[in-house]
């Protein structure tokens, strides 16, 4: 909608706080007034230049997945940002049992409470580490949270009228993955795998700590979040689904090419029932494996985790999360489903 | 990157989302219209950071000529130069420093100013190959539909009644369809389509229904169809896998629908 634009661009940027800048720095302000006037001229120039359908389905779907992850990612970051700057590190320790096999099962459970998207629970996870919490811990909460919360339960129900099990089955082999997921990095896990993200102990108020801690999150997770936000588009735009059909008979190969698509596509965990629902031409199990992979492995989780916990950790990390994802899907689904 | 480009990014991207959010209807191309008081909200936390920021770099130069401990977040600033040295309004060594990826928070941005994304169309719907979802109700859930005017009609329940309604409820009914227009392969039809997204654009399926005997507009034109549906041949033909047929007696063009997705 081009048109309306035009009327009532200028009002929303330069914003307000726009002229004060130049008091600062020489170079940066001018970049960025740059910028603006770019952006301003650039709807006249570009945009009808811009407008082949390839790159306009790509562009929609691009900023879809970053406006639409925005408020959670926000969310997320608003309460790592608290957990830091306000809850005293000692609560952890009181709260979470202090033998860390029985603390992983706790802090999974616990992801049952939050409602959040995955983009939440990276910076939440990071947050608790930050305060203390034993990672294996804190990497069953960032697993389950996004899987087991109301939210996507409803939303599973709803996806799935006529299959209520399908709900249990989601809400048990999700937890069940989370908590094997922290077992085996307790038991196998090396510390030199983890980058825990340093918090400075808080200098200052805690409502400065608080901003900075917020500011800094919302930038960092934020940039990772465009890195999956664009292979996710991408891959959604060039990448055909037909090949999906060819394999939707074959029993244990059906499991994982969904598991595959649930990495590729990178949808919400609130959403993804309803894609889910729609394979019609998948096996209940296939489904399930697309329900209890994607929230915990996907593009723009991948990006954020590489970018949060370090390279070494995602690459050990996401590919056991997937295997026993897939795993517990099939067992799952042998029993349940 | 330095905490003024910090502060900068952010205002630009919180100034981008409250601009398709509070100034225009937009972010429905993009999102579920429920979604707008979440965004909002977003978009102002990002934003008031980001012009925190800059009010914070603004005051600074003020701050070490007048001394520090004025304002309480002065006091902040204050304590973390004696705690970290040198550190002050260069790269520190904590949560001042940003990694260089925050500059990618700049291309949606420029994708929603430059790009202006429309809502998905004919493109997205041609290579959407996947058999459209089945029927959201459950069977003989549809009221009996009027027999002597056109019924308006989502295209979801036009097709839900098509291959899900044991009663046959749409048989020699008049009904009217919203949607854009996709060519088909074959020659004699065309097809009327809506996306259906449930939570973003990204996880959008196309709901199609052929229209047949009807001159076909441009791809991507926004029609309402009237006409009747024409019940399959065969029972053979699994739901899902052909979509519904519609006999056109009336095409006419419309502008854009407020809300583009179904």
């Amino acid at each position: 909608m081009p048109d309306r634009a035009v009327a009532d661009r200028t009002v929303e940027i330069p914003p307000d706080a726009w002229g004060r800048r130049s008091a600062v720095s020489p170079v940066m302000p001018w970049v960025f007034a740059l910028v603006v006037v770019l952006l301003l001229l650039g709807r006249f120039v570009l945009t009808p230049v811009l407008a082949a359908p390839a790159l306009q389905t790509w562009a929609t779907v691009f900023v879809a997945i970053c406006v639409q992850a925005l408020p959670f990612l926000v969310f997320g970051v608003l309460l790592s940002a608290a957990i830091t700057a306000f809850v005293p590190p000692s609560f952890w320790t009181r709260a979470l049992p202090r033998h860390p096999y029985v603390a992983v099962p706790i802090a999974g459970a616990a992801g049952a409470v939050l409602p959040g998207c995955e983009c939440a629970s990276v910076p939440v996870a990071s947050g608790l580490m930050a305060r203390g919490v034993t990672p294996a811990a804190a990497l069953a909460f960032l697993l389950s949270s996004p899987a087991i919360n109301p939210v996507v339960v409803v939303a599973t129900a709803v996806a799935f009228p006529q299959q209520p099990l399908m709900v249990v089955s989601r809400f048990c082999a999700s937890l069940a993955v989370a908590v094997l997921v922290g077992w085996v990095w307790l038991r196998f896990g090396r510390s030199g795998w983890l980058r825990i993200p340093s918090r400075p102990p808080a200098s200052g108020s805690s409502w400065a700590a608080f901003r900075d801690a917020m500011r800094h999150d919302l930038l960092h997770a934020g940039g990772f979040l465009v890195v999956g936000g664009l292979t996710a588009a991408t891959l959604n735009v060039v990448v055909p689904r037909t090949w999906l059909a060819s394999v939707a008979g074959i029993p244990v190969l059906s499991v994982v090419a969904l598991g595959l698509l649930a990495v590729l596509l990178s949808i919400c965990s609130e959403a993804d029932a309803f894609v889910a629902a729609s394979l019609t031409a998948f096996s209940p199990t296939a489904k399930l494996a697309f329900l209890v992979v994607g929230p915990m492995v996907d593009l723009k989780l991948i990006a954020l985790q590489a970018g949060t916990f370090g390279r070494s950790f995602a690459i050990r990390f996401v590919p056991l999360t997937f295997l026993l994802g897939i795993v517990t899907s099939i067992a799952v689904g042998e029993v349940l489903l | 990157m330095n905490r003024m480009s910090q502060s900068l990014i952010l205002v630009l991207l919180g100034g981008a989302v409250l601009r398709v959010t509070v100034l225009s209807t937009t972010y429905m191309n993009y999102v579920k219209p429920g979604f707008r008081p979440f965004l909002i909200a977003a978009g102002a936390v990002v934003l008031v950071l980001g012009v925190i920021g800059l009010v914070q770099e603004w005051r600074k130069p003020h701050v070490t000529e007048t001394g520090p401990g004025q304002r309480d977040e002065d006091t902040g600033s204050g304590s973390a130069h004696a705690a970290a040295g040198d550190h002050g309004h260069h790269h520190g060594h904590d949560h001042s420093r940003v990694s260089r990826v925050a500059w990618l928070l700049c291309l949606p941005v420029f994708a929603i100013f430059l790009i202006a994304p429309p809502p998905l169309g004919a493109f997205a719907a041609r290579s959407e190959e996947t058999p459209p979802p089945p029927p959201s109700l459950s069977a003989d859930a549809y009221v009996p539909l009027a027999a002597d005017r056109a019924t308006s009609m989502a295209l979801g329940e036009f097709i839900g009644r098509a291959w899900g309604d044991s009663r046959h409820s749409l048989a020699g009914k008049k009904v009217t369809l919203t949607g854009f227009v996709v060519r088909s392969s074959k020659k004699d039809r065309w097809y009327v389509t809506r996306m259906q997204m449930s939570c973003c654009a990204a996880d959008a399926i196309a709901l199609k229904v052929a229209v047949l005997d009807a001159e076909r507009p441009p791809d991507d034109t926004w029609v309402e169809v009237t006409g009747t549906w024409i019940a399959p041949k065969s029972d053979k033909i699994p739901n899902g896998t052909v979509a519904p047929e519609l006999a056109a007696t009336d095409v006419a063009e419309i502008p854009q629908p407020f809300e583009p997705y179904e």
